[in-house]
């Protein structure tokens, strides 16, 4: 029983995008090998097959299955709808075209190799992009059209989400020296070093406290960015007391160490949007968990 | 193409200590990770205990140190290439709760294995914070020894080079689940861990450590 339930998560793992119902699969799966006694490896085969007629899916793209933008991994080869929402230039000469592709899961960004050959993608329409490779950097995940990857416009309309509220608790276990009383680009945000922009050059800036770091619950990470407001609820110091702090110690790194002091090592529970794989904090609490209540049930069930 | 940043486990020191073998670290960039008796992959921890020791060590760069849980105490060193760690941790008294960022790194060295730890950041923590911890840990290695029944397959490696018997870590976090009920300190475990001069100069000089 163990073994077919296994067999039919597999089979649905394939085609959950195409609205198989697992119920379905079950009851194929359960006739053949009941009924007719087909060995298990012979039934999924058949019912693998089967579905893949129904639904008319080519073999080759159940290996690049179809994917929702929340749920790419790095390294593996998928499928995925997208609208394409911005195109940037390209910085390169092996770039074609990049920029960045949403869901209404989420987003992510694209590259098409000029390689590849392929693409010429508008900004604000679908496409099926086929057999691409996921990667990740900086914690940004990407969707690499290559040589062997098809991209065709579709005609349907894919409602964007720019990822959504999203909940996590989790121990802050990295904050990134970028953090703290700094001063940023007046055009774009990006950190500035002695008033160079790396886009704009030399340019106005002006001076934010916010924190970048990494919350990280035991099994997954999340990188998050907390601004003034959500520093202030947690910590009590906003732009203006950490200004004074910096000054009165005539050094901004004095506002870093305050906020590595209070919330490095802490667990908290945060709430926010996603953009681009980083967590955009709106609201954040230290966790005030029921532990000894924990405790009892977690006993209770270990002795048992 | 950044490589994904690595989770940061929760693992008791008893589960943590047991361990032996290394895995991963043979394709380029691949990182290492230590594998435990209950078939945790883990190449970064996370740990709040009790800091019972911070000892110079001969390399007058490198701080030793020893960080107690319930069920035993991580052994670790703080050198110049964790600047963060090491100027938090001068700021530090022995005994503390800290709240600890770590490498997990470990030693084959003819028949001995020695695990350990190299913080990446130091922080004072609290009582409130470490008894989530060991909540927390509790049911991530509750989690653990469930799979070591099934055929998952780090789990299989784990029993295949250790042996292990689920049993008596079980036994583990129910004590320290019941330490936790009792609401007593960490209190230091006399446990007596002499590490050989000559090894720990090979840590010291160990590339593998930064």
């Amino acid at each position: 029983m163990d073994k077919i339930s296994k067999i039919v998560d597999e089979i649905y793992e394939l085609f959950k995008e195409h609205g198989v119902k697992r119920s379905d699969i079950e009851k194929r799966l359960k006739l053949l090998i009941f009924e007719f006694k087909v060995p298990e490896e012979e039934a999924r085969r058949t019912v693998i097959n089967g579905l893949r007629r129904e639904f008319d899916i080519s073999r080759e793209s159940l290996r690049y299955p179809l994917t929702k933008i929340s749920e790419l991994e790095p390294g593996k080869w998928v499928s995925v709808k997208a609208k394409v929402l911005q195109l940037w230039n390209a910085t390169n000469a092996s770039i074609a075209q990049w920029g960045i592709i949403g869901d209404e899961t989420g987003t992510a960004r694209f590259v098409i190799w000029a390689k590849s050959g392929k693409g010429k993608v508008e900004e604000n329409k679908c496409y099926l992009f086929e057999k691409v490779v996921v990667d990740e950097f900086a914690g940004v995940k990407s969707v690499k059209v290559t040589s062997i990857s098809e991209v065709k416009e579709i005609d349907e309309e894919i409602e964007v989400s720019e990822g959504g509220e999203i909940e996590a608790v989790g121990a802050l276990v990295s904050i990134s020296s970028n953090s703290g009383l700094v001063q940023v680009c007046k055009n774009c945000g990006r950190i500035t070093k002695a008033g160079i922009c790396k886009e704009h050059g030399k340019v106005e800036t002006t001076e934010v406290l916010r924190l970048r770091g990494v919350l990280d619950d035991g099994e997954k990470t999340y990188d998050v960015e907390f601004s003034e407001t959500t520093i202030k609820s947690l910590t009590d110091l906003d732009l203006a007391t950490a200004k004074k702090l910096a000054f009165e110690h005539l050094d901004r790194g004095i506002v870093l160490s305050e906020l590595k002091r209070k919330l490095l090592g802490r667990y908290l529970r945060i709430s926010g949007e996603v953009r681009l794989s980083t967590i955009n904090v709106k609201n954040a609490e230290f966790l005030r968990a029921k532990v000894s209540k924990e405790v009892e049930k977690l006993l209770a069930e270990v002795k048992a | 193409m950044r490589l994904r940043r690595e989770v940061a486990r929760r693992v008791f020191a008893k589960e943590f200590n047991d361990s032996k073998f290394k895995i991963g670290g043979e394709a380029e960039r691949e990182p290492t990770y230590v594998l435990t008796p209950l078939g945790l992959k883990c190449n970064r921890v996370f740990i709040v205990g009790a800091l019972l020791e911070k000892e110079e060590t001969k390399n007058e760069d490198v701080l030793r140190i020893r960080v107690a849980d319930p069920t035993g105490s991580f052994l670790g060193f703080v050198g110049k290439f964790d600047p963060d760690a090491k100027e938090a941790l001068a700021e530090i008294d022995v005994p503390s709760t800290v709240a600890i960022t770590a490498k997990a790194k470990l030693l084959q060295r003819d028949e001995r294995a020695i695990p350990f730890i190299r913080p990446e950041s130091i922080v004072l923590s609290d009582f409130e914070t470490r008894d989530y911890w060991i909540l927390e840990t509790a049911k991530a290695t509750l989690k653990r020894i469930e799979l070591m029944n099934s055929d998952n397959e780090l789990a299989k490696l784990a029993k295949e080079k250790y042996n292990t018997n689920p049993e008596e870590y079980r036994e583990m976090v129910i004590m320290a689940l019941q330490k936790l009920r009792e609401e007593t300190e960490i209190t230091e475990e006399s446990e007596d861990f002499d590490l050989d001069s000559s090894i720990e100069e090979e840590i010291m000089g160990l590339d593998d450590i930064y």
